[in-house]
């Protein structure tokens, strides 16, 4: 008992950065109301301020995370620090800084305060998937990144459609989610605990040899769950419709957040396997990286194909989402492996690179043209290069990132990821390779149409639209981060190789 | 100095003019104006000042101290390490970004700098309500912080990176009147063939890669142990390096039979003709090829090969040059000309390696001085095109040695330095590389080969002398006339125009003369590693006698042509009409080259299209249309229906626990 009240009072310290923000979301929930009067009036100018006072909170928890040691020691508390703690906290505190300025043109201002509420709530929950050393917290945090993302898209109550694709969203994730706790609870079972490090203990020590198919279940359960999160195939469905209904700076949360917790979870989860034998299972037997290899391959493949022919530009974002999923997952599937290059960090920073990259775009979309004529189709963007130069700019560098071709850091992203199959020398890394290099090659076909359409094509001749400010700053700072990611890869790559299991 | 101040100047050098570009690109179009030119000036000045600190003070004090304690030779401010994939003993790759400094690149940088300044202050003048303004000067300043990357690069993918930097300045600086066909022909035509370069210079990198494991200069070219083992290891490898980085050098130089871009880059504005395709990039393949002495001494060929390439280029230009009408075209093809002579010096390494040093200083040495001068010829071209109302055909104007003075004095400044006019800066450059061929020549194996390169160097010096006063005489002798461009009273060079003018013709008198005859610049050169000391300093007054000679002939030849007898030159021209023919349409190098390159390309790239059309295409349309016949079946199950896309996930998860539980294998 006293061990437990002393890991508890322990983890206040180490979860202060997300403390900043709850206590920062309570203040706004309490708050939020009383600026709004009955019918629903707000002064205007109220959602800067509400963005303003997010980005101070963000800016605390920010310090905090900066000045916070980067590993402690792994005990069996609730919470664990190391590296990959680190890079995901200030992964998602920087994001979450640029998203918090796409969203304040986003919503009205009567809403506003609870829109950053949830934000803040969801990056809080990033925050503590990663610091998580309990299938409990675990679960908990990735909830506390899913609810308040239903009331994110569900607020800015723009349409039917809107609606109806926040609505599709809620049932699906709750799907999931519960298939992920079904994966949890046989692991318990198997086990008979809940914390991670204990769960490798049991598993080593062999205490769980007589419920191979209880484990083997959980895996299956708990890859399932999580590859919806990351929206891999087959778990990919609901990815399309719901991308093309929400706003777009909620298309943009959705291509992001969900994947970082998604591959955040599947990187404390995977050092299970190892001692479940599943990791090197003998020749034949079913084997997990070998289950994520065809997800990713899966994923790459139908994500890219189908996203050849689509018209409507956040459909086909959406597609792409599913693409990089694919190619993320080479790095999991790969993993700590023999190669010279860790698939893991090949991973982490992909992921830095990729919210640059896919928030970039949505922002830039999102800040030509007000909701009257908003960018929706492939054929809006004609002639961008020319009304707007610098949105074209901006846009076509995050869209060659996404190609994976320098002077990106999305090149950077791929090469490691190619790298590290590559180099895994087996014939799974080598397939994964190929096949990546193979999607990357595709999908040049539909990144490229985009960039040709803005710059060889003619506006249709109307009156250049207002570019609103906030999505701009948001999109401007992405396009420029990930130039320097290419100038500067070192800075992100030795952070993102610090984390080994 | 502190060490941190010095890496602070070394960083100020590139960094100053980046800082302008980006400036100028941000604010320039909207808010600078006309005033873009300010952050340019500021920039190249800071950028100026630093390289002379470099020069005067950071490198010299450099070699004391490694005299004194051992350590290596070059000042290294130290960047940060920009790749690093694996290990680097296990076929890993690591890329710093450093700067490098030492003897060679800081007399390099210093010629670099001040002439980007002087010249960056005639654009001004010259580019004075000119739309573009803005994205002239920020494309300027991109291009003087490539260059000055590209000098200071301590390994060679830096340089490579830097190298194509200097190439997409030059091409946006060619085709910068891009309305013009034209110009955006001739910045193509740049771009293409630079890639012909690139390609060998890029597997030249892949080569030294693979033999060295490491690209920096100083495993690859300062370490004597590492150079032999790799000798040992990789004796065919490093055989092929120097033919491969020749090839590129050739491109970027211009060197025969890769030159046929940089007549056609004239069609950019004049102050880049003067900066970028005169006095700077061109010469990169010349620091290339010095900076590289080490892997070229070691196969003899790959020299004598520089050197031929060298001649034949100096001589064959130098003949196209003899009957070009339009001004700024000679002046290119006699910066070709005189590119060769630097390449024709760098190649004498083959007849001995004590040659090896006094070869590269030879040409280094030409380059410098040539930067000078050739940067004011072009000035004043400029300056000529300023008043005659951008006419720059040499028929339609003469005699405006009154109407445009300070052109007049500064040009003949230029042309006699170029044309080797005793004690003048191009003299003594020039000499040097007789001298160094002359020497050569007594070499028992390649000695008939640099035999005949030292006579027909002497010929195109007659050449070079001829046909720049030719150029003179036509523009700045005769009767007085103006195009109707020009409107009535043509008015000389304004102020801002006219100092750099004025500045650039004192070092292109004077230049030689304090760094000739002393011997000071050899004797700095000689400090940069890889260099072996020279002993033996003296002139060869013979030879002196024999070039000045053959330069006054030149000269006489072109005034009595001229000037005296104006008949004699279409005499000429009309009794024997081949011969002008040939040179006049540049020996039919364009044309063959169409009928042997771009028409086969042009058949294979519409056979392509064909086949892109009625093969590749049905392929993806059917590929693409698979997904759709594929999803035709599942189509309700994608109508937009939750309970559908809920079924699909639960048949995906049922799949996984198949797996997992081994039911599929």
């Amino acid at each position: 008992m006293n061990v437990a009240i002393q890991q508890l009072i322990h983890s206040v310290d180490l979860i202060s950065p997300e403390l900043i923000l709850l206590a920062t979301v309570c203040v706004m929930f309490i708050t939020g109301p009383f600026f709004v009067s009955e019918g629903g009036a707000a002064p205007p100018g109220l959602r800067k301020r509400w963005g303003a006072f997010s980005l101070v909170a963000l800016a605390c928890a920010g310090f905090v995370w900066f000045t916070s040691p980067h590993a402690d020691p792994v005990t069996t508390g609730p919470f664990r620090v190391d590296n990959l703690t680190w890079y995901v906290r200030g992964l998602s505190l920087i994001i979450g800084a640029v998203l918090a300025v796409l969203f304040i043109d986003q919503v009205d201002d009567s809403h506003s305060a609870e829109a950053q509420a949830c934000l803040l709530a969801i990056l809080a929950g990033v925050n503590l998937t990663a610091i998580a050393n309990d299938l409990v917290v675990l679960f908990l945090a990735l909830e506390l990144v899913s609810i308040p993302t239903y009331v994110l898209l569900y607020l800015p109550r723009r349409g039917q459609s809107n609606q109806e694709a926040t609505v599709k969203y809620i049932l699906l994730s709750i799907f999931s989610s519960a298939v992920m706790l079904y994966g949890m609870s046989l692991l318990y079972g198997a086990v008979g605990t809940t914390n991670l490090v204990g769960i490798l203990e049991a598993l080593r020590g062999g205490q769980a040899a007589g419920s191979a198919t209880l484990l083997r279940m959980s895996a299956a359960l708990l890859v399932a769950g999580l590859s919806f999160r990351v929206a891999a195939v087959p778990f990919h469905f609901y990815a399309p419709d719901v991308f093309q209904g929400v706003t777009s700076a909620g298309a943009a949360l959705l291509s992001f957040i969900p994947k970082v917790v998604g591959f955040v979870a599947f990187m404390r989860l995977l050092p299970l396997a190892g001692g479940l034998g599943l990791q090197t299972p003998a020749a034949g037997a079913p084997s997990l990286r070998l289950l994520l290899a065809v997800l990713s391959i899966a994923s790459m493949l139908i994500g890219n194909l189908l996203a050849l022919r689509q018209q409507n530009l956040q459909r086909l974002l959406a597609y792409s989402s599913i693409a990089h999923a694919g190619y993320m997952l080479v790095g999991l599937a790969v993993g700590w492996g023999a190669g010279t290059t860790s698939g893991i960090s090949a991973l982490l920073f992909y992921l830095a690179a990729y919210g640059l990259m896919t928030i970039g775009v949505f922002a830039l979309i999102a800040c030509v043209g007000s909701s009257g004529s908003a960018i929706r189709t492939q054929s809006d963007l004609a002639g961008l290069s020319r009304t707007h130069p610098a949105i074209a700019l901006g846009l076509a560098v995050c869209l060659i990132s996404l190609t994976g071709l320098p002077p990106t850091g999305g090149f950077f992203g791929k090469l490691n990821l190619f790298l590290a199959s590559w180099s895994d020398g087996t014939t799974m890394g080598i397939v994964l390779a190929a096949s990546l290099a193979l999607n990357a090659a595709i999908s040049a076909w539909y990144y490229m149409r985009l960039v040709a359409v803005m710059y060889f094509e003619n506006a249709p001749g109307d009156a250049p639209q207002k570019v609103s400010l906030a999505p701009a700053v948001a999109g401007a700072a992405c396009a420029l981060g990930t130039v320097l990611l290419f100038l500067a890869p070192q800075t992100i790559w030795e952070l993102a190789a610090r984390f080994t299991p | 100095m502190s060490p941190e101040a010095q890496h602070t100047i070394l960083w100020l050098i590139p960094g100053a003019p980046l800082a302008a570009a980006i400036i100028i690109a941000l604010l320039g179009p909207k808010w600078l104006g006309e005033r873009s030119r300010w952050p340019c000036w500021i920039a190249q000045a800071i950028s100026a000042v630093c390289a002379l600190v470099l020069l005067a003070n950071i490198v010299p004090n450099n070699w004391v101290q490694a005299a004194d304690d051992n350590g290596p030779v070059g000042v290294v401010a130290s960047g940060y390490t920009w790749l690093d994939l694996g290990q680097a003993d296990d076929g890993g790759m690591q890329v710093r970004i450093d700067l490098r400094a030492d003897a060679i690149s800081a007399l390099m940088l210093a010629m670099v700098t001040t002439v980007s300044f002087l010249v960056s202050v005639f654009a001004a003048g010259y580019m004075h309500g000119d739309r573009g303004f803005p994205r002239f000067f920020a494309a300027f300043s991109l291009f003087v912080f490539s260059m000055c990357m590209l000098v200071l690069s301590s390994n060679y993918l830096q340089l490579y990176i830097f190298w194509e930097g200097v190439g997409l300045c030059s091409y946006l600086l060619i085709g910068y009147w891009y309305e013009r066909p034209a110009a955006a022909a001739a910045a193509k035509k740049a771009f293409v063939v630079n890639r012909i370069g690139d390609m060998g210079f890029i597997l030249a990198i892949f080569l030294i890669w693979t033999s060295f494991n490491s690209l920096d200069f100083s495993s690859v070219l300062f370490d004597a142990d590492q150079m032999r083992f790799a000798l040992d290891q990789h004796p065919n490898r490093l055989a092929w390096v120097p033919f491969l980085l020749l090839i590129g050098a050739m491109a970027k130089s211009a060197q025969f039979p890769l030159h046929v871009w940089l007549p056609d880059a004239m069609e950019g504005p004049t102050p880049v003709s003067a900066l970028i395709h005169a006095a700077t990039m061109v010469t990169a393949g010349v620091y290339l090829i010095a900076r590289s002495m080490p892997l070229f001494m070691n196969v003899p060929d790959a020299q004598v090969l520089v050197s031929v390439v060298g001649a034949v280029t100096a001589l064959l230009t130098a003949l196209i040059a003899l009957t070009q009408n339009d001004l700024k075209r000679v002046l290119a093809y006699s910066t070709v000309s005189q590119l060769g002579f630097m390449f024709m010096a760098l190649g004498v390494g083959a007849a001995g390696a004590h040659l090896a040093t006094a070869g590269a200083t030879a040409g280094m040495f030409h380059l410098f001085t040539h930067g000078f001068f050739k940067a004011l010829l072009f000035l004043t071209a400029g300056s000529v095109m300023h008043s005659m109302g951008d006419v720059i055909d040499m028929r339609r104007f003469s005699g405006l040695r009154r109407a445009l003075p300070i052109t007049h004095w500064t040009f003949l400044c230029g042309a006699a330095a170029l044309a080797g006019v005793p004690l003048l800066s191009g003299f003594w450059s020039k000499d040097e590389i007789l001298v160094v061929l002359h020497e050569a020549s007594e070499h028992p194996q390649y000695g008939n080969y640099f035999a005949t390169i030292y006579w027909i160097a002497t010929i195109t010096a007659a050449l070079t002398a001829f046909y720049t006063f030719r150029a003179y005489f036509m523009t700045f002798w005769g009767p007085e006339r103006f195009p109707a461009e020009a409107g009535h009273h043509p008015h000389d060079a304004p102020p801002v125009m006219a100092w750099p003018l004025r500045l650039l013709a004192v070092a292109a008198l004077g230049i030689g003369l304090v760094t000739g005859v002393t011997h000071w610049f050899a004797r700095y050169l000689q400090h940069t590693p890889s260099m072996e000391p020279e002993e033996h300093m003296v002139f060869h007054v013979d030879l002196m006698v024999l070039s000045s000679a053959v330069a006054l002939a030149g000269i006489a030849a072109a005034w009595w042509m001229y000037v005296r007898r104006t008949g004699v030159a279409s005499g000429v021209a009309s009794r024997a009409p081949f011969l002008y023919d040939l040179s006049a349409k540049k020996f039919f190098l364009d044309e063959i080259y169409n009928a042997v390159i771009v028409l086969p390309l042009r058949l294979v790239a519409k056979l392509m299209y064909l086949i892109d059309v009625f093969v590749i295409d049905r392929i993806v349309d059917t590929v693409g249309a698979l997904p759709r016949l594929l999803s035709a079946g599942p189509r309700l199950l994608h109508a937009g229906f939750v309970s559908n896309y809920a079924l699909m996930m639960w048949v995906g998860l049922l799949a996984c626990l198949g797996y997992m539980l081994g039911l599929f294998s």
